[in-house]
């Protein structure tokens, strides 16, 4: 995987606007910091390579070497990449009736995992106000208090890099499909650091098609209504076409499409809907909100979740045939629309010298998923 | 700073210029002094503060240079005789009410003392005090060394008197700061008991009202003192001709130019070609002497500084003279033969003599200035202008860009005149992006607090000392809250007037005389106007920045944020260390990944080292000042600190 500098970092991916927030950047050194949905570089660094860089989603990642180093198999360009199962789920008997946003799957197997020892540590991603918040949690109940969509963009990977410098190890990771990547390019130790060890120990990873520009929202939602009085935010699927927010005595409903524009740039090069590079991927099923859709990546993930549902934490049943078709046909078009877009807009498999890449893959595959 | 009280004469004293200047305002019988700090100017008052007991003097740091010559002047009114010391500048800042008081006239003598910076040497522009006496219709007297300086003074408060107006005498950087000896005079006793008369016939000038109206016949009074003046300056002993009869070239130069003349001169050997002609009594030009002057060659040289003053003066008169003097050939500014910026030297004037005296001049060589530039380049280690250690401005800018750049809207702060000025420069992270005159920081912040309306909405900061925050900031303050600006203001109130010595201003609770005086508080004079108001310790660097965060956010009306911590410098700090800092070289990343030496390369305390060989941060015990500051700057927790 190519590296560069953080002073590439700045210019050629939060210039041109590919930073999507995931905060991988942030808590390495006294130079990149989020503040408020946007990374600022503090100071100049002149180092040739830095870790700001290498942890990038955005910055030169080589889906094939990912696929290889996460799954040891190569990228093949699969609507919903490499997977074992696919089933939907919803909280089991063990977990307290609380309010979620779906079927509570998250929440579960994060109890379930940090309840058995399989984790210590989970870093998830709490809300302060309406803005997203990492927080790295070691029981249940804070678990519970960080459930629900966030839909604004959050630097939970900080968490990550704060976590690895206090040297703690044995975290489960939930974040979305740009969080999945950055932290499995993270545990590549593309820095070749000595001693490095793995921190991660499972990771679940969220379906997302995009994610809103915190600034952008809260100057658009602050037009509207007193922020400090939004409770809660949910985008019900399609076709549903609306934001609904929650306030004390009222919910409000936005259409969506006053809502798009408020999308990350970034979101709009992203080829990975479900992600891929998680042991579990959980997202919403679209036929009953009560329920959720769990798609198992690795062994580690498959355990967990047999684990769960032994343990009464999680309950599993079949996805019907219409829903994967659906699923595989709208992970399919985020992949396509992003590839084509990296294409023309010169962010994919870029030359040598020019510019980096936001992706990299083998120029087969990209005919085969834009046919 | 020797000692000017020794006033058993006519001992030979070696003196500063500016204490020169202080021993003939003293000779004078000088009993009120005012003025406001700013470099070359500031040792005048000093040194008339330590006197003040022995000789029954009252002398003041006064809020601003408009206030400082009301002050003086309201002495002159009573009889007696004063003084207004300021750096050129300030006399933009007085110039409102100096055409009122030259138009008024004075009672006792007064005499401004104005002090230009040429070269800009510690300052930010070379503004010229010459052009005021011509704009205000009153004398200018220009001391060409160091007993013309204590001389001039003393005599400057008799023509004061003679001509019932005020005198400006004008010196320069290599006159106040520089060395020479000087031949002293007696100091009069003060008896006698001082009055304000008032009661007289409205326009009577010593009983009367004292006011620029009517003022077409004040004008004419000013301008009848203004020829009463020329007679007196066609016999003033300060005007010296040096040379031959009939010389090849004159040399026509005033102020400190004229020991350039000399030195230049006397190496080309060409004292019985050349002859110089120095003005002491440089406005209004006194015609007749000038006339016997300009008639004794076709060819003239003007030697001063920055601008063409005196060559335009005297070429005025050579217009009207033309008939009884001839054509003459002019050098100088206008014809480019001398820079018109920057300060003058031998070397300039050597080089312009030579030339014009057919003669070839080895002087530094043409590529000199490159090769030393390279040589010191090469040969030592870059040293940027940069904050003392422990100076809680550094501490300040850190938190301040870091504020802006996390905001990360493109904001921008408006700078003002103190230390804090170098914020331009690297040590403040370049954070400054406008700097003008004194208190124009937040006036400029008041404006550009107003541009939302066409769409800016970048977040604007302004910045000034605690000292200028009396001077000039006070107004722009009351414009920004009255006018419901968006700005932040900090107030970077290190206790005194820093940058030019640690002179008090109404903040604090001494005077220039070390008496008592009545503290204002910075933060309710910011409240009582409207503000709203934090006060922050700079040394606290997460505060800090989190309180700029939320005032950035507010987006609505001034937020003052004052950042209080004593300048590095201060008598109260220095030499004590409140902390004994040290590094644990096995925490130090250096130059890895994860800080890139955040410390030396960007923080750059003078107090840290860069050990190149060992790869690791150093403290320097000799320099560093224990402010701990830094601590918090490391990344890794590498620097310690220990309370002392």
């Amino acid at each position: 995987m190519k590296t560069s500098s953080p002073g590439s970092l700045k210019t050629d991916i939060q210039d041109r606007d590919l930073c999507i927030n995931c905060g991988a950047c942030t808590e390495l050194c006294p130079y990149f910091k989020s503040y408020k949905g946007k990374i600022a570089m503090i100071f100049n660094c002149t180092l040739g390579q830095g870790k700001c860089f290498a942890h990038c989603p955005k910055a030169e990642v080589d889906l094939d070497e990912l696929s290889l180093f996460f799954h040891q198999k190569p990228y093949d360009g699969h609507p919903l990449g490499h997977f074992k199962s696919i089933h939907v789920s919803r909280a089991g008997e063990t977990m307290a009736r609380v309010l979620f946003q779906n079927g509570g799957t998250v929440s579960s197997l994060i109890s379930c995992a940090l309840n058995n020892g399989v984790i210590d540590h989970a870093i998830l991603t709490d809300k302060n106000g309406i803005l997203p918040e990492p927080r790295l949690v070691n029981t249940t109940e804070d678990t519970l208090h960080c459930a629900t969509s966030k839909y604004l963009a959050a630097p939970t990977l900080g968490e990550l890099n704060k976590a690895m410098q206090n040297k703690l190890s044995n975290i489960g990771l939930v974040g979305t499909p740009c969080q999945m990547i950055a932290a499995a390019l993270t545990r590549m130790n593309p820095m070749n650091q000595d001693g490095f060890k793995d921190p991660v120990s499972l990771s679940i990873g969220l379906f997302c098609t995009w994610a809103l520009d915190t600034r952008k929202f809260m100057t658009f939602i602050s037009s509207k209504m007193e922020i400090r009085d939004i409770k809660r935010m949910d985008i019900p699927p399609p076709p549903a076409g609306i934001a609904v927010i929650e306030k004390d005595r009222e919910i409000i409903n936005i259409p969506l499409e006053d809502i798009r524009p408020l999308i990350l740039e970034g979101c709009s090069v992203c080829p990975d809907m479900t992600a891929e590079f998680s042991d579990i991927s959980v997202g919403t099923f679209e036929d009953n909100p009560e329920w959720n859709t769990l798609i198992i990546r690795t062994e580690k993930g498959e355990q967990l979740v047999e684990d769960a549902c032994k343990k009464g934490y999680l309950t599993l049943s079949d996805l019907p045939e219409k829903s994967l078709d659906h699923l595989l046909s709208g992970a399919g078009m985020k992949k396509k629309k992003a590839i084509l877009k990296a294409g023309t807009e010169g962010l994919m498999n870029t030359l040598d010298n020019s510019k980096p890449a936001v992706l990299r893959m083998p120029e087969s595959l990209i005919k085969t998923i834009t046919k | 700073m020797s000692d000017i009280k020794n006033d058993a004469p006519p001992i030979r004293h070696l003196m500063m210029g500016n204490e020169a200047i202080a021993r003939g305002a003293l000779e004078a019988g000088l009993r009120v002094a005012a003025g406001y700090p700013g470099t070359p100017s500031s040792e005048i008052i000093e040194t008339l503060a330590k006197q003040a007991s022995k000789h029954n003097l009252y002398v003041e740091w006064s809020v601003n240079e408009k206030v400082a010559m009301e002050v003086a002047a309201s002495a002159s009114f009573a009889n007696i005789r004063s003084m207004c010391v300021l750096k050129q500048p300030g006399l933009n800042v007085a110039a409102d009410f100096l055409l009122h008081l030259s138009g008024s006239g004075t009672r006792g003598g007064m005499v401004i003392v104005s002090a230009d910076d040429p070269g800009a040497l510690s300052s930010i522009n070379e503004g010229e005090t010459r052009p005021y006496a011509k704009l205000m219709e009153v004398p200018l007297l220009e001391p060409g060394d160091f007993q013309e300086a204590k001389d001039m003074t003393k005599w400057a408060f008799e023509l004061s008197e003679k001509i019932k107006n005020v005198v400006i005498l004008r010196t320069v950087t290599r006159l106040s700061h520089a060395s020479g000896d000087i031949v002293m005079g007696e100091i009069p006793e003060f008896t006698g008991k001082v009055e304000f008369r008032h009661e007289g016939f409205i326009i009577d000038p010593m009983e009367g009202a004292v006011m620029s109206a009517p003022v077409e016949y004040k004008h004419t009074l000013q301008q009848q003192k203004l020829a009463q003046t020329v007679d007196i300056f066609e016999s003033s002993p300060f005007n010296i001709y040096n040379g031959p009869d009939k010389p090849e070239l004159l040399i026509i130069t005033s102020s400190i130019c004229s020991l350039y003349c000399r030195e230049a001169v006397s190496l080309l050997n060409l004292e019985k070609r050349v002859g110089i002609l120095k003005m002491g009594t440089t406005f209004p030009l006194p015609p007749q002497f000038m006339k016997r002057h300009l008639s004794l060659t076709d060819r003239i040289i003007f030697i001063e500084e920055v601008l063409p003053f005196l060559e335009d003066e005297v070429k005025i008169l050579c217009a009207e003279m033309v008939k009884d003097i001839g054509i003459k050939t002019f050098y100088g500014k206008r014809d480019k033969t001398i820079p018109m910026v920057g300060e003058m030297n031998a070397d300039i004037t050597l080089k312009a003599l030579a030339d014009l005296m057919g003669m070839t001049y080895q002087g530094a060589p043409e590529d000199y200035k490159k090769k030393a530039q390279e040589l010191s380049f090469m040969k030592t280690p870059g040293r940027e202008p940069t904050f003392c250690p422990g100076c809680p401005h550094r501490a300040s800018f850190f938190s301040i860009h870091e504020a802006l750049k996390l905001d990360n809207r493109h904001g921008f702060v408006c700078g003002d005149i103190g230390c804090y000025s170098m914020a331009v420069l690297p040590c403040g992270f370049q954070s400054i992006k406008t700097l003008h005159a004194m208190g124009s920081g937040t006036g400029i912040a008041s404006g550009f607090g107003q541009l939302k309306r066409f769409g800016m909405d970048q977040p604007v900061l302004s910045v000034c000392g605690d000292s200028t925050f009396f001077h000039a900031a006070m107004p722009a303050l009351a414009n920004a809250v009255h006018h419901q600006s968006n700005i932040v203001m900090v107030i970077l109130d290190n206790s005194g007037t820093a940058m030019t010595g640690f002179q008090p201003h109404p903040g604090l609770k001494t005077s220039a005389e070390g008496s008592d005086a009545i503290g204002i508080d910075i933060p309710s004079v910011c409240r009582a106007m409207g503000a709203h108001v934090t006060i922050c310790d700079p040394f606290d660097l997460e505060s800090t920045k989190e309180t700029l965060l939320n005032m950035m956010d507010e987006n609505k009306g001034v937020n003052v944020l004052v950042l209080k911590q004593a300048c590095a410098l201060s008598p109260e700090k220095k030499q004590k260390q409140k902390y004994d800092m040290t590094i644990d070289e096995s925490l130090c990343q250096g130059e890895s990944c994860g800080c890139g030496r955040i410390c030396t390369r960007i923080f750059c305390c003078p107090g840290l080292i860069w050990d190149k060989d060992a790869g690791k941060s150093k403290i320097n015990p000799v320099t560093c000042a224990g402010c701990g500051v830094c601590a918090s700057v490391c990344p890794k927790g590498a620097i310690l600190k220990k309370e002392v």
